[in-house]
């Protein structure tokens, strides 16, 4: 008798091309993250005496955080402020937000020298220093993300029982949610408040706190756009354009104030002529200045820019890159660290950092992940379809 | 045992001949490995112009601050201040964020990047010699250097010393003493001949840096606790408007909730 040793599949994944792409990505992190484990920081980054911070802390953790301000933004719109016709982009936001903190943890897990001490942070505390705070903040907002999120995984495997019960319970949630963002978002600004000799006095100021703050919402009314339209596009689903127009109109509001306070600040202190004086600094902070602000602010003053989602998308990414732009500033480019191998200042010697390609891989790794798990997400849980359905509604129809 | 209230040492810049002797004694007392070291000597070379020539170098270690900025930073508190001088780090609750290198103005603290999980990376700086002072002995470098360009003592003393020193040769001495005031006064005192800038010393005012942040997470309980309060009673008013509303005319809820934004 023959043996039939033939096996006919019966799951065959057909991945994407993106999605080949974003495995191949986190892999790689995985493989490198691996070495650094093994080896220490020093095999895989370019980091240094000099040079404690690099890439990792200002994309992963600088812009990470500042890009996953959406969640807390659209939470007080929807529930602190009552505005329900914004809840077809709560959930994504909040989607948004969580992957992003989630992405904070795993990236500062690669970078921290103890990453299985992490939990340190909540039991032996320093109440001087602001990394402390914005180690407890990320944690537990990390947690109130999870419980604000939690309903859409509970309908997802149809138990909408629970997922209304915890709806009931949501508000105080959504009130420390927005309190734990406004204290982390404006501390991770505070955290270089300690480097007032290595900062350049065009970025630090003692408001440092108040400016973060208030660019995170810009950012988060960003991210919404951006996050919607690839959505969108990627998905073919609606896209809820007067929504986001509403929102994109916020912008140039948010950025005068912004701006208003920024230069205020530099006028205040007499560092105005070290607008045009400082060289390097001088271009990166223009740079840093008409993306982040001056461009978008024209850009969503105009209708039509408004009502075009072509162009919407393209002003949010300005923005976008702006305000990254000032988070690498603030944490990187505008820092000078002393050279305790020779005792110079930077600016004096020859130490250089330049972010490694392992180094870069790890976050961009991490970033596939989060791009991944977002996909994934949209794909099998009610992220986007009950919204619409909420749209079809009255808006205040308690269901969800 | 020692009657020294408060340690600190002087560095005299004129006085050192570069020999390094301090970097090996230190290595060899606290047993730190050939590739490392807790103290930096910079030769700066000959400076100036013919025919005014000098040299200098700077013994760099931990200046061992009244307002220790990787104290004010560490979220774990790894790093404590002795009430008579030295600043002290803890690798137990160390978890490697690599703050108080940022923090400290001076880039004191360095780090293990060499090492992985198993062998375990941590912050190392200059102790102090605790061991040493403890019982009554100078700290290693002190005791070694040949020129007495260290000089190990009281800080009260010191600074009487350092500023008779200037005072016997006004002509060899700049009319300084570093780190008598700057970021709120360190133990480590540093005579020169030349600029402290050319020694690679920032310039720092006498508030500590960590000034500005300490009162920055001063305020922040507080206003934590307002904010929330102020977000609660905002989602209560706003809640009972609408009800009152809804109550009144079930038309048109929305309109009104935007004038918030």
């Amino acid at each position: 008798m023959k043996l039939d040793i033939t096996v006919t599949p019966r799951l065959r994944f057909k991945l994407s091309p993106l999605a080949w792409i974003l495995l191949t990505l986190m892999g790689i992190a995985f493989i490198v993250s691996m070495i650094r484990y093994a080896f220490g920081i020093g095999a895989i980054s370019d980091l240094s005496y000099s040079y404690p911070w690099g890439f990792w802390i200002s994309f992963d953790l600088f812009t990470g955080v500042a890009i996953s301000s959406g969640g807390f933004l659209m939470a007080g719109l929807v529930y602190i402020l009552h505005i329900d016709e914004f809840k077809p982009l709560l959930r994504p936001s909040v989607l948004t937000a969580f992957l992003g903190y989630i992405m904070v943890a795993v990236a500062l897990l690669v970078d921290l020298g103890h990453p299985e001490r992490i939990w340190y942070m909540m039991i032996h505390w320093n109440h001087t220093s602001v990394l402390l705070e914005i180690g407890i903040c990320v944690m537990s907002y990390l947690t109130v993300l999870a419980i604000e999120f939690s309903p859409v995984v509970f309908e997802g495997i149809r138990l909408n029982k629970i997922a209304q019960f915890i709806h009931k319970f949501i508000i105080p949630f959504v009130i420390l949610g927005v309190v734990l963002s406004t204290l982390h978002q404006s501390s991770l600004g505070s955290l270089l408040l300690i480097q007032p000799a290595k900062l350049h006095p065009l970025w630090w100021t003692p408001i440092l706190p108040i400016l973060f703050f208030i660019s995170a919402l810009a950012i988060g009314l960003g991210m919404i756009i951006l996050e919607s339209s690839l959505s969108s596009r990627y998905f073919k689903r609606g896209l809820e354009s007067k929504l986001l127009a509403k929102l994109a109109k916020a912008i140039p509001i948010v950025l005068i104030v912004y701006l208003a306070i920024k230069f205020g600040e530099i006028a205040y202190s007499g560092e105005l002529n070290s607008l045009f004086t400082s060289g390097t600094m001088s271009l990166l902070f223009w740079l840093e200045i008409i993306l982040s602000a001056l461009v978008p602010i024209a850009w969503f003053a105009f209708k039509q820019n408004r009502e075009s989602a072509n162009r919407m998308l393209l002003g949010a990414v300005i923005l976008l890159l702006g305000m990254i732009l000032n988070r690498f500033n603030v944490s990187w480019f505008a820092v000078r660290h002393p050279d305790p191998l020779t005792y110079l200042p930077t600016f004096m010697s020859n130490v250089r950092y330049l972010p490694t390609l392992p180094e870069v891989s790890v976050s961009l790794g991490i970033f596939s992940a989060g791009i991944l798990a977002f996909g994934l997400a949209v794909k099998y849980l009610p992220v986007f379809d009950s919204e619409h359905e909420a749209l079809k509604e009255a808006p205040a129809n308690s269901g969800d | 045992m020692s009657q020294i209230k408060h340690h600190a040492y002087i560095f005299d810049a004129t006085r050192c001949i570069d020999c390094r002797a301090c970097m090996v004694a230190c290595s060899v007392e606290n047993q730190i490995p050939m590739d490392k070291t807790r103290i930096w000597v910079a030769g700066l070379g000959v400076m100036g112009e013919f025919p005014n020539l000098t040299r200098a170098s700077m013994v760099y270690h931990c200046m061992h601050c009244e307002h220790p900025d990787c104290m004010s930073a560490c979220p774990v508190g790894a790093y404590h201040k002795r009430e008579d001088g030295p600043v002290i780090y803890n690798p137990d609750v160390c978890i490697g964020c690599r703050y108080c290198m940022n923090a400290c103005p001076f880039g004191v603290p360095h780090f293990d990047y060499d090492k992985g999980l198993i062998e375990g990376a941590f912050i190392d700086k200059c102790t102090f010699c605790p061991q040493r002072i403890d019982i009554g002995q100078e700290p290693a470098c002190v005791a070694t250097c040949p020129t007495d360009a260290l000089v190990y003592g009281d800080r009260d003393e010191l600074l009487k010393i350092a500023h008779e020193r200037i005072a016997a040769h006004p002509d060899r001495y700049i009319n300084h003493v570093y780190g008598e005031f700057e970021n709120g006064g360190t133990s480590y005192l540093i005579l020169s001949h030349v600029p402290f800038e050319q020694l690679g010393l920032p310039t720092l005012p006498e508030t500590p840096v960590n000034a500005v942040s300490e009162q920055v997470m001063g305020i922040t309980i507080p206003f934590a606790l307002s904010w929330g309060a102020v977000l609660a009673g905002v989602t209560a008013g706003v809640g009972l408007y609408h009800k009152l509303k809804d109550n009144q005319d079930a038309s048109a809820p929305d309109d009104t909730a935007e004038d918030e934004k």
